[in-house]
Order: structure tokens, then sequence, then C-alpha cells
């Protein structure tokens, strides 16, 4: 089923001949579509005269929903239409289609995913990707076509930034720099002044590695090994050998998703928590690896922007609304990218009062949001959050759905991080 | 070194007796059934949520051993009555397609039931903490997946190899019509092969899920792993399959030692050199063994 079918008020005389090719419409459209909305005629007028060529706001879901990161995409989806379902599906008055493609964490697969939003499906934002690799394979296309706001709700690869440096672009997540340096002066500081770094052998991990190291190096700290694993590696016993060996006081790690759980499993396992502390971006323990790492994460620090049991009201109204619409599921940080995605675009549209890209970013660049994680804003120079980034540790879980939780034990503000020469 | 030595050998043979479980199955299953079964890893992924959430649900790693296999083995039941059945003596393309088809629709319900989450098994109390093993601290639940696989792997060896179903399955896979004229249902017995090889993949599921995550591509993951070490041991040979897990699973491990990048290179080209010299795979005859 094409979004097209849900559309009364759409003009097919613009030379747009899209069948919907494996383009789904979201539920919520359809559900806004049932309840009878004409607002989206009224105000077709408009969008006309920008350039969109349809009506209503037409947001493109460029994310994986099969394979290794389909739970990224999904939560990040919620996230998004969490917010929508909040407004009544309408921003500025404008019922909002959602088209959502599937990347497969492919990039070329990425670019044909990108290209087909903008230009067939007339996308006012891309939302996605999840993969590093994804997001720089698509730069190109979203600066040829210019004619959507991207809004990088998970990518997090610094060379988007140096590389890319585009005007549309707008981080809603983070980036590398900001997942791993700020940790270094507080490891050093409070842990220990020696680490050993383990990494998943790949850009992400390279990246993490390398800002961190830096760091620690200049707050006066030493590395004392650098143990590169390959991506996907499903048993640790033969690296932690070397981790071992290196005698450092504490360890230095990004891993994700299943290496994160077998990673953190297998240093308990083989008792190495007794002999070091392990920290590690927070990727290593977030909401979708805590329940699998179980009790073997305990103690374990890390560094994020977003935690769930951040103590605030507006966060805990979030994560309330996320169980209750997602039938008990636990918010966690790709979800509340997606949210703050939706927040970025209901602002844009809002204040611009349409959907002309130049428009939406020049709004967006120093704006700040109101986002479940604390007040972020885009630097108006790259882009980039700059936001607060909290140092956590697994502690025991008072909830009895789960054995343990992340604990915001610091916090440090509004961080910034490089410009990378980007400077827009 | 010689503590990496140590863990290498040590991982090497766990993981090696425990594909061996997998490959044990799928081979069987081959030279009985002349079926490749493609949706042998999905059985085996099965093997592992099952028994991940029957440990969650009723707080017992061990009723998740017992149960979790047996729940995998009437699903293989299942799908060998409706689906495999119609379809022997045809052109084994039928079978490829058709266990691809059931791997993908068994990955899709996984999906669809449990979510795209990573999950991990809780291990029995009993078996958490490591214990010394010259200078090295060996997790010992890790010695428990291989003692327990390389047991079992022992036992189906000697009921194969000594028992009279053991004689009859290799009979039926050698004659059939013969068999059948004795007056024994040969279909009873391909049903028992293809279930005992959904038993044996749920097991090592199980187990598994232990020492490494479970999620939903886990399933192909190991299904290649499995197909190198049955090609290499020789289709249809249990024997060879055993050897040949072994050898695969020190050939990961010591591979991780030296080029960790290099490791599944390493194991496509001794598929490759083993084909070269010995292209029936190192047991491999026109019967199984």
């Amino acid at each position: 089923m094409s979004r097209r079918d849900t559309d009364m008020t759409s003009n097919q005389g613009d030379g747009s001949t899209n069948q919907g090719s494996g383009g789904a419409s979201s539920m919520l459209s359809r559900r806004k579509y049932l309840a009878g909305t004409t607002a989206a005629g009224i105000t077709a007028t408009f969008a006309g005269c920008m350039g969109g060529g349809d009506d209503g706001l037409t947001v493109g879901y460029a994310l994986p929903f099969t394979g290794t990161y389909a739970f990224l995409g999904e939560s990040i989806v919620n996230g998004f239409e969490m917010f929508l379902e909040q407004q009544g599906g309408e921003i500025n008055g404008e019922e909002v289609n959602t088209v959502q493609l599937d990347t497969e964490a492919d990039t070329d697969r990425g670019v044909d995913v990108t290209r087909e939003l903008l230009v067939e499906e007339s996308a006012d934002a891309i939302v996605g990707p999840v993969s590093s690799a994804v997001a720089i394979a698509m730069m190109g296309i979203v600066e040829a076509e210019s004619s959507a706001i991207w809004l990088n709700a998970n990518a997090g690869d610094y060379r988007v930034t140096e590389e890319g440096c585009l005007d549309y672009h707008f981080r809603t997540s983070f980036n590398d720099w900001q997942t791993s340096a700020p940790l270094a002066e507080w490891v050093y500081d409070n842990v220990a002044d020696n680490v050993c770094l383990a990494y998943a052998d790949y850009a992400f991990g390279q990246n993490s590695k390398e800002f961190f190291g830096e760091a620690f190096e200049e707050a006066g700290g030493e590395i004392v090994e650098e143990v590169g694993i390959p991506l996907g590696t499903d048993n640790y016993s033969t690296y932690l050998g070397d981790i071992e060996d290196s005698g450092a006081d504490a360890v230095y790690s990004f891993f994700a998703g299943d290496d994160a759980v077998n990673y953190v499993s297998d240093f308990n396992d083989f008792g190495l928590n007794e002999e070091m502390t392990q920290t590690g971006s927070g990727f290593l323990l977030s909401e979708d690896t805590l329940p699998a790492q179980g009790d073997a994460a305990e103690g374990m620090y890390s560094l994020l922007h977003y935690t769930t049991t951040q103590d605030t009201e507006r966060n805990r109204e979030f994560v309330d609304n996320y169980s209750e619409m997602y039938d008990h599921e636990s918010a966690n940080v790709y979800a509340c990218q997606g949210y703050d995605s939706a927040q970025a675009f209901s602002a844009a549209v809002e204040e611009t009062g349409g959907t002309d890209p130049d428009e939406m970013a020049d709004t967006l660049a120093g704006l700040e949001l109101d986002s479940p994680r604390g007040h972020f804003q885009f630097n108006p120079d790259t882009h980039e959050a700059i936001q607060d980034m909290h140092i956590r540790e697994v502690v025991e879980s008072d909830d009895e759905d789960f054995e343990v939780e992340n604990e915001v034990i610091d916090t440090i503000e509004q961080v910034e991080g490089p410009d990378w020469g980007c400077s827009l | 070194m010689v503590e990496a030595i140590i863990r290498a050998t040590l991982l090497g043979l766990q993981l090696g007796m425990t594909l061996a479980l997998i490959a044990a199955g799928l081979t069987l299953i081959f030279g009985m059934l002349d079926v490749i079964n493609f949706a042998h890893g999905a059985l085996f992924m099965l093997g592992a949520y099952l028994g991940t959430v029957i440990a969650g649900q009723l707080g017992s790693f061990w009723l998740a051993l017992l149960l979790a296999p047996l729940i995998v083995g009437v699903i293989g039941a299942a799908i060998e009555i409706l689906s495999l059945r119609p379809l022997y003596g045809r052109n084994p393309l039928y079978h490829i397609l058709l266990t691809f088809g059931i791997a993908i629709m068994i990955q899709g319900a996984i999906l669809q039931i449990w979510g795209g989450q990573s999950r991990r098994i809780s291990v029995p109390e009993i078996l958490s903490g490591s214990v010394p093993i010259g200078p090295v601290n060996y997790p010992l639940y890790w010695l428990f997946v291989f003692a327990f696989s390389t047991v079992l792997i022992g036992l189906v060896w000697i009921g194969i190899e000594r028992s009279n179903l053991g004689i009859l399955m290799r009979a039926s896979a050698h004659d059939t019509e013969m068999v059948n004229a004795l007056g024994i249902d040969v279909s009873k017995v391909f049903t028992g092969v293809f279930v005992f090889g959904a038993v044996l993949a749920g097991v090592a599921g199980v187990l598994l899920s232990g020492t490494q995550s479970v999620h939903p591509g886990m399933g192909f993951n190991v299904i290649i792993e499995a197909f190198i070490i049955v090609v290499i041991g020789g289709l249809g040979s249990f024997r060879g399959a055993v050897y040949s897990a072994l050898l695969i699973g020190l050939v990961s491990a010591y591979g991780a030692l030296i080029a960790p990048t290099l490791t599944e290179l390493f194991l496509f080209l001794l598929m490759a050199v083993v084909l070269m010299i010995k292209p029936s795979g190192l047991f491999g005859t026109t019967e199984a063994a």
C-alpha cells in the first residue's frame, strides 16, 4: 500500500508516478486519514508554493528494519511517531505522512532508499540512518537534491561533519567524539591513570578509541595497550588474554549490540572484572544490551547523552508514555533520538511556516530543543548537538523487570566538541 | 604465550564439539534423507530462543536444556512430515528452496514474537565462576559446554555404530527399497532422523546461549560454518563431521590468535584445499558412515 492511497488531495499531475514501490505507509497516517482530516487540502496551496509538489508533510525514514540493526531502526521510528501522535498527527496544521524504507544497513541500498525518498516521495525530511557508513554514502545525494533537511538520528561518525559539512544535516543524536573523549578526563581523575583500549575494529570503534586515547594522554594518562577485535566476534576469550596481559588498571571499550553483550559477558566470565575496571562508550552498556548482560555489567562505567533513568520530570514522562504506547517496551536512547528528530522537524516547520529546506536549515541552526535527555542545541557552525553527557554506572535495578540499570553519577555539561573545519 | 595457547585450545575444543552437534544433524539428514537442510541453523536458533525464554520463565537452566530441544524436535517433525515428505525423490533444488524458505519463516517468526533485541541465558549458579587450568582462569560454564557436548556426541556415535536403531538408520540410507521390502516403514525412520538432528541442533542452541548472545541473525551465521564442516568432513559422514568440527573449532580459535581478521578466510581456504585434494571430503564415501 502506498501512502498515496491515503492522500486524497494529492496532485498526481506533477510527473510523480510513484507507485509506492516498497514504501510502507505508517499506521499513524492511515488512522489520521480515517479520522477524515481536510486540513491537508487547505494547506496544500502553501506546500505547492514551496516546491514540494505534494500535500501535507512527508517524512522519510531511511533506517534499517531488518538485520542486526532492526531494533535500532524500529526504536527511532517509535520515538518519532510517539511525538507525532502527541501532536495529533499534525504539525503546523498539516497532516504528516511517513514513508519507511529499509536501508538494510547497506551503503548502496542506503543511497537508493534516500534517492527514492527525496525524488519519488518528495520527502521534506529524511530521518536516519543508523549506520555511519550509510550516512557517509548518503551525503552526496542529500546535497545534490537539496530538497529536504536530514535529521541524523543515529549515525555518529564525525566525518559526516568533517567531509560533508552539509547545510541540511542536523545531528539529532551524537557524534563519536562526544561518546568517547569527554570520558577520558573523568576516568583519569576517578578510575585509573593507565588504560588498555579494546574496541570493535571498524571505523566507529577506531574513531572512538582514537578520541578517547588522545584525550586520556592529554589528561596525563598512559595508554598501555590497544586491542582491535573484528566486528561480529562471538568469543572474546583470546582477546581478553591480551587485555589481561596488558596489566592496565582500566579498560576503555567501544562495542555495540551483540558484540557489547558478548564482550561484557566474557569479560566477567573470565574474571577480568576482578582485576580491572571496565569503562566505555555508552553503547557498551545501554538499554538494548543490559537485559542480556545482566549482572556481568555491574560496576562498569560508560558515557552517553541519554539514559532512561535520568531523574527529570521531562524524562520520566517520556519513559512512561513510551512504555504505555509500545506495549511495556522500555524506552531507549534510539527512541529518544527519534523523538528529538520529530521535535526538530516540528520546530522547523512551525517556525518557517513551510517546508523550504534552506529556511528550515536556517531555523534549526542554533535552535534549542527541550529533550528527554535535557536541553540541547544545534551548533550553528557544525549542526552537531551541543548537549550534556552523562557518566553512568551499572547498578542493581529496583525495577523487578530488570536485573541491572544505569545510574547517572556525573554530568559533563553542554559538551561541544571540535568543529573539524566545518563552519556553516 | 603459553596462556594464550591454552585459552585458544580450550576455546577451539569447546567450539568444535558444539559445532559437531549442529553439523552431526546436518550430515545425518543429508546422508539418510538426501536433503540439504538449510533450516538447520534456524532450528539451532529456535533452540537458543526457547532455551532463553524457558530458563527466564521457569527459572531453571536444566529444564530449559531438557524442554527446548524437545520442542525443537516436535517442530522438526512437523517440518519433515508436512513439507519435506512430499518432495522426496525430486530434484534436490526443491529441498534447498523449501528449507531455505522455512529458515526465513522461522527467523521472521522469532522477530515477530521476541523482537530483535539480543538475549542471553542465565547460567546456573553451580556453573558460574571460573576455575584455574594451568595458568589460565577458565569459565566453568564453558568447560561444562565442552564436556556435555563431548559426552552427547560420544553417545550418538556409539548409538549409530552399535544399536539396532543405528543399524536400521544406516540400512535405510543404504538401500531404501530393501528395508521397505523387509517390512519396515522407512518414512518413520526418515522422520526420526530429521527429528533427531533437530533435537541436537536445539541442544547446541541452548548450550551456546550461555556463551554468546542470542539474536535473530545467529541461525544464518552458524549454518555457514556447519556447511563448511560437513563439506570438509564428507557429506553424510558422521565421523567426518565430528573430526572436521573439531578442526574448524581449533582453526577458528588459533586463527583469532594469529590473524583475527582472516579467521573466516582460513575456514574457506581450508574447505577449498580439501575439496581440491579430496573432493568427497576427508571421510566422504558414497555411503554414510
